[in-house]
């Protein structure tokens, strides 16, 4: 229908020159080109490339690379932990921040306090955040042990991060963490986009508050928490800085995600390769696509974004 | 229509990411000039310490114009980015003219490097360390020319041991866990040795305890990584956290920098292998904290070995830049300015003209006269490149209570064969 109306109002005006279109979409092409095209083109290059430890290119690998990257030992720890972070990530981030924008959508003394505190973890770098949650964590001189041998919770410290046992769920808190911000603010929007009326006759028709929240307030706020689980899904996954910086002094590839373990294939293994490195690279970027694409079809949304 | 846009835009978002990572851009590169030379050189550094490099480097590329006429642009790259810079240097094709690493002999394999007949005049080649123009030297010529270097040896908390009754530093290795046990008996937090086996250094570490126990990386030209002597040092080391009980809570996930150095500095730990920048910081930092040098425990008996590393200073083939790297070289060993540099960062010199400067200095005494016999890891052998990440990256796994030190050594040996 939109595009109907373009369609006839370009007609009555004359249609445009290639290059006056070129002029308008320019800007936005180089952007495009440069940024998502031209990387990706090198990575795919490079995937079938033969390299030598310091980069330099020696010849073609066929599709050794992959063969390579997939037969590889870690891959299925790897993957599992990749699993086990975006889900439990982006299931517990959604939750809260559900709870969350509830809260801060009603009007209470204080909340413009408490939607700047709860805008900070955003504000801050990733990487600034994950340095400060290594030093909280800490095993001798972090505040949690201390906190919690005090309140008489545990006895003996715990090695959040050293532990096998704690180290994806210390992790999994830090993502949680830095991703609220954002998904809170997306539902506050959201639920500021929810007609009051509609709440008026829900009440009148003798509603109860769990009920209109099910009914009403869900089924409404649905486009909002797809974008939701869409984006964290991606951000999760490609989330580099928490788990290299939390994992970063623990031996092998027992809490590493794909996007760790693509690091450490290229600088910081036995292997050092660049170009199994980008295979890796390259299976990513497909993996997260199929991801997205299930989830899409498995919530039906195209009924939804249509709707 | 509407949906592809989407599907584009979500298509955009997922690989933006994922793929910046991988590829790099970098910036710089030098300009060839006439056959007379070039006009400019790219020189990149690690960064040894934020209060020193730059100060030193910016000083040294101002004299280095002054004298040559060419420009020096710098770099100076954090140590945890290096490899990833350099690699992407080396992949575009955009490499630099000096590069400070800790590795050379896989460029200088892939014939990326001049050799010091082609750009080290003769009389600074005479004055380097022999030591360190051996370990610089891949198939007969000189490639890794060192910038500076660095001995391990034994720091002990005399307090600690003061409190314990531990009359003297260990000699042997049953009397260094006997004076690590004591140590932790002290409880309130005690420990008896900071065993660093995390990703950072910890071939490091190995590296340290396995030469003196008469073990070694390479032997006579052959890999060497899972003889008895390694094995058995192994073992110990892992014995002195499951068994003994002597070491910082889970040593394969401490790093050497903020972990077991950490906990030596809050004067917690009776003993950690230390280096001249650490008695640097004690000696600002942490003023309070009582400590002594010794030489290594030996696990055989054996006169203790000292365990070097050195970094080099590279310089890649590019067209007519050979008088400017070498005017380079000619100016970074002149006494004045290498061992400048040495000295604010606190670590050794490698020339012969260095040990004489440096030898007035009582607190360094220690390890100057271990220098000239100082025992460095096969870093003429491009294999070790690889060896090291993977001891690096997995010691810790082989040390763990379920961890299987003659295995991790079999399979390194095995990899190091195969790289042949």
């Amino acid at each position: 229908m939109v595009g109907g109306r373009l369609r006839r109002r370009s007609r009555d005006s004359g249609t445009a020159s290639i290059a006056e279109a070129l002029l308008w979409l320019g800007p936005a092409l180089i952007l495009i080109i440069g940024v998502v095209l031209y990387p990706a083109i090198t990575l795919v290059a490079t995937s079938f490339g033969r390299y030598s430890i310091t980069g330099l290119r020696s010849g073609d690998a066929g599709v050794s690379n992959y063969v390579g990257f997939l037969t590889s030992p870690d891959l299925p720890r790897v993957v599992g932990n990749t699993g086990v972070w975006v889900v439990a990530v982006v299931v517990l981030t959604i939750a809260t921040s559900l709870a969350l924008a509830q809260f801060l959508s009603k009007s209470f003394f204080g909340r413009r306090f408490v939607r700047w505190a709860v805008i900070v973890p955003w504000a801050a770098a990733l990487v600034i955040s994950s340095q400060l949650f290594r030093l909280i964590y800490d095993y001798y001189h972090g505040i949690l042990n201390q906190l919690l041998l005090a309140l008489h919770v545990i006895r003996k410290p715990i090695d959040w991060l050293g532990d096998p046992h704690f180290t994806m769920i210390s992790m999994v808190l830090v993502g949680v963490f830095v991703s609220i911000p954002f998904t809170a603010y997306l539902f506050v929007a959201g639920l500021n986009g929810i007609p009051a009326d509609v709440y008026e006759a829900a009440r009148i028709d003798g509603g109860r508050p769990w009920q209109i929240y099910r009914q009403i307030t869900l089924p409404l706020l649905r486009p909002a928490i797809l974008i939701g689980v869409v984006l964290n899904m991606i951000y999760v996954f490609n989330s580099f800085p928490i788990i290299w910086i939390l994992n970063g002094s623990n031996p092998g590839f027992g809490n590493d995600t794909m996007i760790t373990y693509m690091y450490k294939l290229a600088f910081r293994s036995a292997q050092h390769d660049v170009g199994l490195s980008a295979a890796a690279g390259v299976f990513n970027v497909i993996v997260i696509l199929i991801a997205v694409a299930v989830y899409l079809r498995f919530v039906n949304w195209r009924e939804s974004s249509d709707a | 229509m509407k949906k592809s846009l989407r599907l584009g835009a979500v298509v955009a978002s997922v690989a933006v990411p994922t793929l910046a990572l991988a590829s790099c851009s970098s910036t710089g590169g030098t300009t060839s000039g006439s056959t007379s030379g070039v006009s400019s050189i790219k020189v990149v550094i690690a960064e040894y310490s934020k209060d020193h490099t730059k100060t030193f480097w910016d000083a040294f590329a101002r004299k280095y114009q002054k004298t040559t006429g060419v420009k020096l642009n710098l770099q100076i790259i954090n140590w945890n980015d290096l490899d990833q810079q350099s690699s992407t240097m080396v992949q575009t094709g955009n490499v630099p003219d000096i590069l400070n690493e800790n590795a050379y002999a896989s460029y200088a394999a892939d014939g990326l490097l001049y050799n010091s007949d082609e750009v080290l005049p003769a009389e600074t080649k005479a004055d380097i360390i022999p030591a360190f123009v051996k370990s610089g030297t891949y198939k007969g010529k000189f490639y890794g020319m060192p910038d500076l270097s660095s001995a391990r040896a034994l720091f002990y908390n005399t307090d600690l041991f003061t409190k314990a009754g531990i009359a003297k530093p260990p000699t042997t290795w049953d009397e260094f866990t006997a004076a690590a046990k004591k140590v932790t008996a002290l409880g309130n937090g005690a420990v008896g040795y900071a065993q660093p086996l995390g990703p950072e250094e910890a071939q490091a570490e190995f590296a340290i305890w396995l030469f003196n126990n008469g073990g070694d990386f390479k032997k006579n030209g052959k890999w060497t990584l899972n003889s008895a002597a390694n094995v058995k040092t192994l073992e110990y080391m892992k014995g002195l956290s499951v068994t003994d009980k002597v070491t910082q809570n889970n040593p394969g996930s401490t790093n050497r920098t903020d972990g077991a150095f950490s906990l030596f500095e809050q004067g917690k730990a009776g003993m950690v292998v230390g280096f001249s920048p650490l008695q640097g910081a004690l000696g600002t930092q942490y003023p309070g904290v009582k400590y002594a040098i010794a030489p290594m425990p030996s696990g055989n008996k054996a006169a203790p070995q000292t365990y070097g590393v050195t970094d080099y200073l590279m310089s890649f083939k590019k067209k007519g830049n050979e008088s400017a790297v070498k005017a380079f070289y000619k100016l970074y060993y002149s006494p004045t300015e290498i061992n400048t540099w040495i000295k604010a960062e606190g670590f050794l010199p490698v020339t012969t003209t260095g040990l004489k400067q440096f030898g007035s200095d009582p607190k360094l005494k220690v390890y100057l006269d271990t220098l000239p016999n100082i025992h460095l890891t096969p870093t003429d052998d491009p294999e070790w490149d690889k060896i090291k990440g993977t001891i690096a990256q997995n010691i810790g796994l082989a040390i763990a209570p379920n961890g299987d030190p003659k295995k991790f050594l079999d399979d390194l040996q095995a990899q190091a064969e195969a790289g042949k």
